[in-house]
């Protein structure tokens, strides 16, 4: 569908020096899928998408529509962007203050120069496309008399009018408040499901693009960390920027003894002791090994209680305070090591447990879910 | 403080308030509304009652009258008058505002190489004396002129075929005069606009010739259209190219007429001038309130903008050398002939035409002559005296006006609405208020440089307050809470974290009323003397006597010492990424 490859865009500024960007990023769609382009503040998404829609020209790269060049540095391909077909939904939504809703929407069909239709054909995709996203009822509205959500809404619609190979998203639900963005996202994906389009998805937040991405790639400093499904993305991260940046995590280094093969568990000298770890790569007998564990895949309960499962790695440690958050409580525990010296832990359950701060507890979890971070 | 009742309860108690108090305004308030209206309200008066009574030789107010009202209904020149200054207003406008937005447009909306250059340039020619550059302009398109010679070398017509002393001739001066303003105030427009819109119509399949269209100049509309507003006011009560270039050609407009009924008729026909000032003013009042209209319009579309707020510039490719070669046409057209030609004459023993012969007689002598009279250097002291006077008068005062009205302080809107009342007065109007003011002293004054400079100093208080309040308006109010919550007075507030932090603006503020009231003749030439020459009234009195060589070696000396002056301007402002509008 869309392939992105050896993207390179490097602002300079005005007196030369060069800034941030994308350093070559390589990726590549598949029909109908809702990708994500996650990470932090300033990594380079949006230069990324812009680069797609050719608001931006790269130094170096090349990118391909189904099977169509739209951008190649080698070959001095560069497709302007309003013979891109692609429709894209602007962080600020762009909405044009001098138009009504209806001839926002149906400004796509009346400017392009491929297709030409007659008014009744407007009017007929324009209501569609309207009354897809419920703004039906405002189609003669002033579309400065809309609210945020529904201004989010129609330029969406005004992205989908021209039926666009793909459809570019620049963290289209930022503007909205905390509740309409959680119901936004799920209308958002069903409607990308329902019309088929292919799309690409750009947020800095991670529960956001976990919960509607068919795959996500995590961002950082211009280049693709990690490539994966939300599961894989979560479950398997490969580095420890992605283990921070995905979700809470519990960060532990040690040394490898034999060197482990990938899909196997090998143990890990740590100094919290040896550690059972899954190696979702090969790795060498080597020392600084990081490993991560989720802290909601971690048990806790009070030290000497029955052990529920073998193999688990077990640690112990005391609490040193536990936080209410309503569905969860987050307990954070000084665990021990050889020397008597500590290392926080951060776990997570849904249920209370008969203990409080100053009590000596027990953590353990299982060996698959102690990740060393080495690409599979 | 203690708050105002709502209601007065019919008590006594609001009775013992200080008068100050009882119409609701705090003492410095107070303060500043009757320093503004010791300023304003005479020169009204003056000219209401000049247009009321006769006046006597000595200048003096005779008998009561309507006789110069009735006159204007007769007087079949009004009504030509009328009819000229609006075709010539509407004819300027629309020159001004086609270079204007063509340039702000590419300076702020694309990627045209050597666009950043129009800024320096624009600021540059506002430097130049209206005068200077209207005559540049005669000099150019006149009939000796290198146009004229130009088209009669094609044609083979022995005649000049162009006559610039004409209703053409005016509009064309004026508007390209107006042109670098225009820009200025535009690219602001164009450049609050959020890239996105654009962006957006280019995702949609649109180029850019419907971009522009569609949405660029849509958006802009109500900007453009306040602006149109603007310049056809300015236009409509300027008086250098009606003066140099209609009145030659016979072409009157009412700042004329009132200029002559003053300047050209003896004894000065103060009534007929006082008449045709109030029917000027009146027009003018109308034109400014359907601009308030517009302008709070214009603001409405700046006010969708959301997070993500990019101001970029759209890739024209290719196109863009065609923009930059356009850019390059319209210095040459705005800048480099009027100057190249004005330069060329200040060489010259006299002036007649561009000819070859011309450049065998190269001297220096006007130079010599202007560096050695002292007259020139009086009229440049007395210049720059006057534009530091009137911007350091105007600042400060505005400054502080514009903090008290920002802040809601009580009755400050007063102070708002006064000073920018003067706007209502066109500058010849003013000239004539001001005129009779001065000549009723019971100590003489007129004629007085410290008299010229009140004047301009009434005259550009509404310029000033406009950078003063944008300056305010840039400035948190929550900084000055902070102040306060740590144990500052107002004042001290005042001093120590408003006047710091509006200080760029204030710096602009400063130069452009310098700039400003140092360019334009009209405020000034009725109230000049012998002592308080001024050098845009000197260039107008030397172009009146036909001495075109010595005004053009004075001209150049002048734009010199205004290019040193707007380059540093320049610098500054960009020194502080300061808007310069
Ligand atoms: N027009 C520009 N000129 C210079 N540098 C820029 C420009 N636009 C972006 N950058 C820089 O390029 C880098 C990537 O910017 P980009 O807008 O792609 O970030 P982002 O990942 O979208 O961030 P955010 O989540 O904050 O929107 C940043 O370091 C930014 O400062
Ligand atoms: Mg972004």
């Amino acid at each position: 569908m869309l392939s992105v490859s050896g993207l390179f865009k490097q602002y300079i500024s005005y007196d030369g020096t060069p800034g941030g960007g994308v350093f070559g990023a390589d990726f590549a769609l598949k029909e109908g899928e809702l990708f994500t382009l996650l990470g932090p503040s300033g990594c380079g998404k949006t230069t990324t998408l812009r680069a797609i829609a050719g608001l931006e020209t790269p130094q170096k790269g090349r990118i391909t529509l189904g099977s169509r060049d739209l951008f190649d540095s080698q070959a001095g391909i560069n497709v302007p962007m309003y013979d891109r077909d692609i429709g894209m939904v602007f962080q600020s939504y762009a909405i044009w203050p001098h138009m009504t809703v209806f001839e926002n929407a149906a400004y796509p069909l009346q400017v392009g120069r491929k297709n030409k239709y007659s008014s009744a054909e407007v009017a007929r995709k324009v209501k569609e496309a309207l009354d897809m996203v419920g703004l039906g009822a405002f189609i003669h509205r002033p579309s400065t008399q809309l609210s945020g959500g529904q201004q989010q809404r129609l330029a969406l619609a005004r992205a989908f009018t021209r039926e666009p190979h793909l459809l570019l998203l620049d963290e289209p639900l930022s503007n909205l408040d905390a509740q309409l963005r959680e119901h936004m996202r799920t209308e958002l994906k069903q409607l990308q499901k329902n019309t088929g389009v292919t799309a690409i998805y750009v947020t800095h937040d991670q529960s956001e693009a976990l919960a509607i991405s068919d795959r996500i790639a995590v961002m950082n400093e211009g280049k693709i960390v990690q490539l994966g499904a939300p599961k894989e993305i979560y479950n398997r991260p490969t580095s420890e920027f992605v283990a921070h940046f995905i979700g809470r995590t519990n960060l532990i280094h040690g040394d490898l003894a034999s060197s482990a093969a990938a899909g196997s568990t090998a143990t890990l000298a740590t100094p919290l002791g040896p550690l059972r770890c899954f190696f979702p790569g090969a790795a060498q007998a080597r020392s600084g090994i990081a490993v991560v564990v989720r802290p909601e895949h971690i048990r806790i309960r009070k030290a000497g209680a029955p052990v529920e499962a073998e193999g688990d790695n077990r640690l112990n440690g005391k609490l040193k305070a536990e936080t209410y958050l309503g569905e969860i409580v987050e307990y954070v525990v000084d665990a021990q090591d050889a020397s008597g010296g500590g290392k926080e832990f951060l776990v997570r359950t849904p249920f209370v447990q008969p203990i409080g701060p100053g009590d000596a507890v027990t953590l353990s979890f299982a060996s698959e879910r102690t990740i060393a971070l080495i690409e599979a | 403080m203690t708050t105002r009742p709502e209601v007065w309860d019919g008590s006594a108690a609001p009775m013992r308030m200080s008068v100050a108090r009882r119409f609701g305004v705090s003492p410095l308030v107070g303060i500043l509304i009757a320093v503004l209206l010791v300023f304003l309200v005479p020169p009204t008066i003056y000219l209401v009652q000049t247009s009321l009574f006769t006046t006597n030789f000595d200048g003096s107010f005779d008998q009561f009258t309507f006789r110069f009202y009735l006159e204007l209904f007769t007087n079949p020149r009004f009504f030509n008058n009328l009819v000229n200054a609006s075709i010539y207003a509407v004819g300027s406008a629309a020159v001004a505002l086609t270079l204007g937005v063509l340039q702000a447009w590419i300076v702020e909306r694309t990627n045209t190489p050597l666009r950043h250059y129009v800024f320096l340039i624009s600021i540059v020619s506002l430097g130049i004396p209206s005068v200077l550059y209207t005559v540049s302009f005669l000099l150019i398109l006149g009939k000796a002129g290198p146009l004229n010679l130009l088209l009669m070398e094609l044609t083979g017509s022995t005649t000049p075929l162009l006559n610039v002393y004409s209703m053409w001739g005016m509009v064309i001066i004026e508007g390209i005069d107006f042109a670098p303003l225009t820009f200025l105030l535009l690219s602001s427009v164009f450049r609050s606009n959020d890239a996105s819109f654009e962006e957006a119509s280019m995702m949609s399949g649109a180029g850019i010739a419907q971009t522009f269209r569609h949405i660029t100049l849509r958006l802009a509309t109500p900007g453009i259209m306040a602006l149109l507003i603007l310049i056809f006011i300015r236009a409509f009560e300027s008086f250098e190219t009606p003066a140099l270039v209609g009145r030659p050609g016979n072409v009157n407009v009412l700042t004329t007429e009132i200029y002559q009924s003053i300047q050209s008729t003896t004894p000065p026909n103060y009534g007929q001038a006082g008449a045709f000032s109030m029917a000027l003013m009146l027009i003018v009042i109308l034109l400014l309130v359907w601009y308030n209209r517009l302008s709070r319009h214009a603001e409405k579309y700046q006010t969708i903008t959301g997070k993500g707020f990019r101001p970029r510039v759209m890739d024209l490719g290719k196109w863009r050398f065609l923009t930059a070669g356009l850019l390059v046409l319209l210095f040459i057209i705005m800048i480099g002939l009027p100057v190249g030609i004005v330069v060329y004459a200040s060489f010259l023993p006299y002036y007649e035409g561009v000819t070859a012969k011309s450049f065998t007689q190269f001297t220096l002598a006007n130079y010599a002559q202007v560096f050695n009279s002292q007259s020139f250097k009086s009229s440049i002291g007395n210049t720059l005296i006057l534009g530091a006077a009137t911007a350091s008068l105007v600042c400060p005062f505005t400054a502080l006006c514009a903090w008290l009205a920002a802040r809601r302080h009580r009755g400050a809107w007063i102070l708002d609405q006064l000073a920018t009342m003067p706007l209502i007065f066109p500058a010849i109007v003013m000239g004539v208020a001001f005129l009779n003011v001065f000549l009723h002293m019971p100590f003489a004054f007129y004629g007085s440089l410290l008299s010229v400079i009140l004047a301009s100093m009434v005259r550009y208080l509404p310029y000033g307050m406009r950078y003063s309040y944008a300056g305010v308006l840039q400035v948190h109010r929550e900084l000055e809470e902070a102040s306060a919550l740590s144990g500052a007075r107002q004042a001290t507030t005042f001093l120590r974290v408003v006047v710091p932090l509006i200080t760029p603006a204030l710096i602009t503020c400063w130069l452009f009323v310098f700039l400003l009231s140092v360019k334009a003749v009209a405020a000034q030439i009725l109230l000049v003397g012998p002592k308080s020459q001024v050098i845009a009234v000197t260039l107008f009195d030397l172009w009146e006597n036909g001495q075109v060589t010595e005004l053009a070696a004075m001209g150049v000396t002048w734009m010199s010492l205004m290019t040193v002056v707007s380059t540093i301007f320049y610098l500054i402002a960009r020194r502080y990424g300061l808007s310069i509008r």
